[in-house]
């Protein structure tokens, strides 16, 4: 509508704008409030009341105190670890089910197609999946972070709606060449489903950075537990001193309401990271295509 | 010319011309080789846990023994479900909260997705809708920070503005009363905005030309929402109502599991955070596999019931 609005046009977009404001203003606000805690030292927390959003004398203390910590780096370096390892395992899988799904005269196709969407239906439950990992000598592994995430059905969906939405007789031609399915799959499909591919990788980034679940179920040792597991630790403590001493290893008093906002905020720092490529992906609506066939 | 045509022609009905199945997928050999990593991965990490849970519901769990060894007791462990007042009420508290969050989250998405598409001031749109997405990337763990920012006892900024104004200060954290609001509350401020996205897909997919010529038959906003936009959001509505339904037996135990404690349980406790805390935690592998596979059977049978109403009212349904 290029129309300038008048009347009660006016009005709407007058009261639409102030919702829209306010909604992102609620949005910003814990996000800035945490901030400033968290770069505020105890005296000044308490002597104005904990109303501070910028600190008058900002100090990098509490996260000198957390990042000190062997604990948090070790947690850090596991997180990167299923981070990068896990969406490339996936996208492997999802890729090539989603190519081979995606070919018409496969007999089968749709009995398979069928099977792997029913497991976005229905899953065995908590304790049959413990029992299996338990089988499967994976309690207590790193690969427990990472396997049981390979059939992503809904990302295999997106790739394959991505396949065959590709310009009808891009995968055809090459077979007048004589190209084999490896082949296509490696030189055309691939290259071409990629802008796909990286939207579903993104969003398998994100999942497994902030998965801290199978950790507590399937994960009793500390030292592979990923950092998101370790930030709940902290965050949720119902003492937040005891819980820095027990975990890492801070006998020294703390300021523990800034040390735990600080948690917070490395919690939240790495997503801030990544925002502006997954806001590339998202607003193009690579998602959007499979959920609309 | 002609040549060329009829030889692919003919190539094509060879291809089509139905021959034995065997033969057929001996030509597809290959797909079938590329495809065998995957079928692995969902055979090992999905249809091995769903048949388990299948076999082992009917059999007496004892911790250390295996599955195959222990001795089958019929319906036993399900009577359990419902002889068990814990489970019970968990069962019902994931009843109330999901469809609380059904409730006051459904509308949200909505309205935002509507004032998005309206907007007319595209340079301020983009910086709204990139802040209210972004909660949506932030984990449970840390949501659960932001809360305990704002609503802890001694340190939160809403008790200490209430100690300021002179007022009791509240437990937030540790009231029954309070902590479906704060869970639901997160919920929606974290998901609304990711919620919307759906909806502003199928507004963008509207003929600007119907908005257009209801401005010149002077309809004005809330006619426009009420005859256009409303109308062809509809089966994206259709669609998330199905999938909710069929998740009414599951109320988001990941984020309970961070934000509930003891004090809480009586309205906290859910089949999810009942199935980790004592199912896996003390050994009633029984009971536990029993309620997982409940969830798992009313789900499945309420997206279908979900799905064909969705037809018949919406025109389309999830699949």
């Amino acid at each position: 509508m290029g129309l300038k609005p008048r009347g009660s046009e006016l009005t709407y977009q007058i009261v639409i704008f102030f919702v829209a404001l306010v909604v992102s203003i609620s949005a910003l606000f814990p996000l800035l409030y945490v901030v400033g805690v968290s770069l505020t030292s105890m005296p000044e927390l308490i002597s104005r009341n904990y109303f501070v959003i910028v600190p008058r004398h900002p100090t990098l203390g509490a996260y000198q105190r957390i990042l000190r910590n062997p604990t948090i780096w070790n947690a850090f370096a596991i997180s990167v670890a299923r981070s990068t390892i896990g969406p490339v395992l996936s996208l492997v899988i999802m890729v090539l089910g989603a190519y081979v799904l995606s070919v018409r005269t496969l007999p089968g196709r749709r009995t398979l197609l069928m099977l792997i969407i029913f497991t976005m239906l229905f899953t065995g439950g908590l304790i049959p999946r413990y029992l299996v990992m338990r089988r499967l000598g994976l309690l207590n592994n790193f690969w427990v972070y990472v396997l049981p995430m390979l059939p992503d059905a809904f990302g295999l969906l997106v790739v394959k709606v991505f396949i065959e939405n590709l310009p009808d007789g891009l995968l055809e031609s090459a077979e007048i060449d004589g190209a084999t399915h490896t082949q296509k799959l490696l030189f055309l499909a691939i290259p071409l489903a990629k802008p796909a591919l990286a939207a579903v990788g993104m969003f398998a980034v994100v999942n497994h950075w902030n998965s801290w679940f199978d950790a507590l179920v399937f994960v009793t040792r500390r030292n592979l537990h990923p950092l998101q597991m370790v930030l709940r630790n902290l965050i949720t403590a119902d003492n937040f001193h005891d819980a820095a001493i027990d975990i890492l290893g801070d006998m020294t008093r703390v300021d523990t309401v800034s040390m735990r906002m600080a948690t917070v905020v490395i919690g939240i720092i790495p997503m801030i990271m990544l925002y502006p490529f997954l806001q590339k992906y998202f607003v193009h609506g690579v998602f959007l295509g499979s959920v609309k066939e | 010319m002609r040549e060329i045509v009829t030889a692919k022609k003919s190539g094509t009905l060879q291809e089509l011309v139905p021959r034995g199945l065997w033969e057929r997928m001996k030509r597809h050999a290959e797909l079938y080789l590329l495809f065998l990593p995957v079928a692995l991965v969902y055979i090992i990490f999905r249809y091995w846990d769903i048949s388990l849970g299948f076999i082992a519901v009917f059999k007496e769990m004892r911790v250390g023994q295996d599955v195959w060894a222990s001795p089958w007791v019929g319906l036993d462990n399900f009577r359990m479900i419902f002889a068990n007042p814990n489970v019970v009420r968990t069962i019902r508290n994931t009843i109330e909260i999901s469809l609380l969050r059904l409730l006051f989250g459904f509308a949200p998405p909505i309205i935002l997705a509507i004032i998005f598409h309206d907007l007319v001031w595209v340079r301020f749109k983009r910086v709204a809708q990139t802040l209210v997405y972004l909660p949506h990337f932030f984990s449970w763990v840390v949501l659960y920070g932001l809360v305990f920012a704002l609503f802890s006892t001694g340190s939160g900024l809403i008790n200490n503005l209430l100690a300021a104004l002179g007022f009791q200060r509240v437990e937030f954290l540790l009231s029954t009363g309070w902590f479906r609001p704060i869970l639901i509350g997160s919920d929606i401020w974290k998901s609304m905005g990711w919620g919307s996205i759906l909806y502003m897909a199928a507004l963008t997919n509207v003929d600007p030309g119907l908005y257009e010529a209801a401005v010149i038959d002077g309809a004005g906003p809330l006619k426009r929402i009420r005859h256009i936009s409303i109308p062809s959001i509809l089966p994206v509505i259709a669609f998330v109502l199905t999938l909710t339904i069929g998740n009414i037996l599951r109320a988001g135990g990941e984020q309970i599991l961070i934000f509930y404690n003891e004090a809480v349980f009586e309205v906290a406790d859910v089949i999810e955070t009942w199935v980790v805390r004592v199912g896996l935690g003390r050994f009633q592998f029984g009971v536990g596999i029993a309620v997982g596979l409940f969830q798992s059977v009313v789900g499945l049978i309420l997206i279908v019931i979900g799905n064909s109403v969705s037809r018949r009212l919406a025109g389309r349904g999830i699949w």
